[in-house]
């Protein structure tokens, strides 16, 4: 299910801050993505503790991330996994949004969407709530939180489980009243979940300018519909102030290739067991499908897929 | 050695502005002569040498109390204590080993005396005391986990500058600096190094681009040489066919300019190419150093055409399918960020977005469908 979401999508979007799907085939039961070869991604970058991210590193990852999630908003599609873990980076420094196995498009009304998606430290209180109509500002809630994570070197919220997740995000930013967040408390799954007072961003960020500040705030607001929107968000002061975004050539990249384990086979449909996939800190199969990846990109494939049957 | 040395001869000497004597006896010394001035060494070392020592109209030893009109040679030099000395009171009081500062009492040796630099001597204390410390405290950026922890680095830094400088806890301090050189000994000396390597660096670069200047000029030079000599040939050309044909004189010569002018383009061409792989290389290898300019933000950086012009949404529309999410009794919607405004958006983006595209003519709607992505298909989904 999930493969055929991923090759559904990745088959439309082609953009340079957006994984390109080079090629589907199926060999016996199993269907494999011939997806482009990334490096590493922006969790192992955080976790390298030997890299020093200046301002401008961030800013040029932010804008990255943006960018690309813009293109898919733009066509209607929502992410719905965005974490570091999931934003692969390019030899060249282009990050690159990977992992649609859980994107869908948007904007039917009347549709009842799941709300168990999103990796737990970087799924939106609305979702954690149960709610079952959302639409792009949940991805914003996502990348809201790898900002702070980049900021940090460790994720900002991490609850450990849907309710701590809850009780995490109103201990950072305060609960939500409803004036914050008007309606809130008529969602499906809503559970009151004691009174946080709301603390200022800057206790913690204490080295970030105003504008980040402001921007990542905004990104983190508890209305979704007052959530900033991708395309809002690119054109957010913060990213024009000095200092510019990084090249991407400058980036810092971990020194070290990590060697994993031998090639095995990817299996598109392995992620179908159980209701929600994503709630799993770390979907097991990424690594594998980038590897695999690795080993096919340069050679040409078996079959192709024909889609016009 | 040879450095310090042109250094104190010091062939630059910039008279001070501020005194007001200097105007008047204008018959001094241009040159600081010194028989002892390969001996001392310190003030600032400039090998540009467009530093000089610091040298004034009213300069007076405050212990023999002679002064620049009895003793036109007068040299004043700074004691490890930052007092100053004529050349023959330190001769006179030094020559026979350690003594005391007659001025202060704290016992000083010949050598330690160095010339000046700045009028002012707190700037000269300041100034020796910052190149002493940046010389052991070099750590960078890229030895600290964070840039919190360098920052209370420079801090830290600083306090024991200005504690030097100010003579504020001395004993203290220079315990703490030695504890500091005992523990990072090795990476200060990793640091010297790659201090080294990068002024190293930074030659063989000018280096380089001095010979690609060169190499350039010679090219340059090659081609015009080239084109001088086609010119030649070329009018020797027409003069012999002209001579020995018997067509039309007019066509010949029209028919060789062309010939000429074809060359010169190929020329321009190739040399164009020359310029354009020195310009490759050159970005190459910025990007090598790492001094890729960064570039300012820009948004949005397709060409993205979202049929704006060809659609005008309104406020809202008769839709009985978003009824009940626009009635939203419950707030479930509300409160979700669920905007039906993006749905109306789609259908009608998607509806105009396929006028342009004839449809396909000689295949079936379902390979239509599959094969044109946007197109067709869209409005299909836009309309069900």
């Amino acid at each position: 299910m999930s493969a055929i979401r991923e090759v559904k999508f990745l088959r439309e979007l082609k953009h340079q801050n957006v994984i390109e799907l080079l090629d589907v085939f199926s060999s016996k039961t199993n269907l494999n993505l011939v997806l482009e070869f990334l490096d590493t991604d922006l969790e192992l970058v955080i976790k390298d503790r030997s890299l020093v991210f200046l301002p401008a590193d961030i800013k040029s990852w932010m804008a990255m991330t943006f960018r690309g999630l813009e293109f898919c908003h733009r066509n209607f599609i929502l992410h719905r996994d965005l974490k570091p873990n999931n934003l692969l980076i390019a030899s060249d420094g282009q990050l690159k949004i990977a992992d649609f196995g859980l994107a869908r498009d948007f904007a039917d009304p009347g549709y009842k969407m799941t709300c168990q998606v999103i990796t737990r430290w970087y799924r939106p209180p609305e979702l954690l709530w149960g709610c079952r109509y959302y639409s792009t500002a949940v991805d914003i809630w996502s990348v809201g939180c790898i900002f702070a994570e980049l900021m940090l070197r460790t994720p900002y919220l991490p609850g450990e489980t849907d309710m701590d997740q809850l009780k995490t995000i109103f201990r950072a930013l305060g609960t939500p009243t409803e004036e914050d967040w008007p309606g809130h408390t008529k969602l499906h799954d809503y559970v009151p979940v004691g009174q946080f007072p709301k603390t200022p961003l800057r206790e913690l960020f204490t080295a970030a300018s105003a504008d980040c500040l402001n921007l990542l705030s905004k990104c983190l607001i508890y209305d979704p519909k007052r959530r900033i929107g991708a395309k809002d968000a690119l054109n957010h002061p913060y990213f024009f102030a000095l200092p510019y975004p990084s090249h991407p050539s400058k980036l810092p990249k971990p020194a070290k290739k990590e060697t994993g384990p031998p090639l095995e086979e990817v299996d598109g449909n392995v992620e179908m067991v159980g209701s929600g996939p994503a709630v799993r800190a770390n979907p097991p199969n990424k690594l594998k499908r980038r590897r695999s990846s690795e080993d096919f990109g340069n050679r040409p494939v078996a079959r192709r897929l024909d889609f016009s049957k | 050695m040879a450095q310090r040395n042109g250094w104190l001869r010091g062939t630059i000497i910039r008279k001070s502005g501020a005194s007001t004597g200097g105007s008047t006896r204008t018959g001094t010394p241009s040159q600081v002569q010194s028989t002892s001035a390969t001996i001392y060494g310190g003030g600032v070392k400039d090998p540009s040498g467009r530093t000089s020592e610091y040298f004034s109209m009213d300069d007076q030893c405050p212990v023999c109390k002679s002064d620049r009109y009895l003793n036109p040679k007068l040299r004043l030099l700074v004691s490890a204590c930052y007092h100053k000395m004529c050349e023959s009171c330190i001769d006179r009081l030094f020559t026979l080993g350690p003594a005391p500062c007659p001025i202060c009492n704290k016992i000083l040796r010949k050598l330690a005396f160095t010339p000046q630099t700045f009028e002012d001597l707190t700037v000269e204390k300041e100034v020796a005391v910052r190149r002493r410390i940046a010389k052991e405290f070099n750590k960078r950026r890229e030895d600290f986990a964070d840039l919190r922890s360098y920052n209370d680095y420079l801090e830290w830094v600083e306090e024991i500058t200005f504690n030097l400088i100010n003579d504020i806890d001395v004993a203290e301090t220079e315990a703490r600096i030695q504890q500091y050189r005992v523990e990072n000994a090795a990476l200060i000396e990793l640091n010297i190094k790659r201090e080294e390597e990068y002024q190293r660096y930074l030659q063989e670069q000018e280096e380089a681009e001095r010979q690609e200047r060169e190499l350039r000029a010679q090219e340059l030079r090659r081609l015009e040489e080239e084109e001088r000599d086609e010119r030649e040939k070329a009018k020797q050309g027409i003069i012999d066919r002209l001579e020995t044909s018997d067509k039309d004189a007019a066509r010949l010569v029209a028919k060789s300019r062309a010939e000429a002018q074809k060359r010169a383009s190929a020329r321009a061409a190739s040399s164009s190419s020359f310029s354009q792989s020195s310009a490759r290389l050159l970005r190459s290898r910025a990007a090598q150093s790492t001094v890729v300019p960064d570039v300012p933000h820009i948004p949005l950086q397709d060409d993205y055409y979202g049929y704006g012009d060809m659609f005008v949404q309104r406020d809202t529309y008769y839709d009985p399918v978003s009824e009940a999410v626009r009635k939203d009794r419950e707030g479930i919607m509300r409160a979700g960020g669920y905007m039906i405004d993006q749905a109306w958006e789609r259908a009608l983006r998607f509806a105009v977005a396929g006028l342009e595209i004839a449809p396909p003519t000689g295949v079936s709607r379902q390979e239509g469908m599959a094969v044109g992505g946007k197109g067709p298909a869209d409005v299909v989904m836009a309309t069900a």
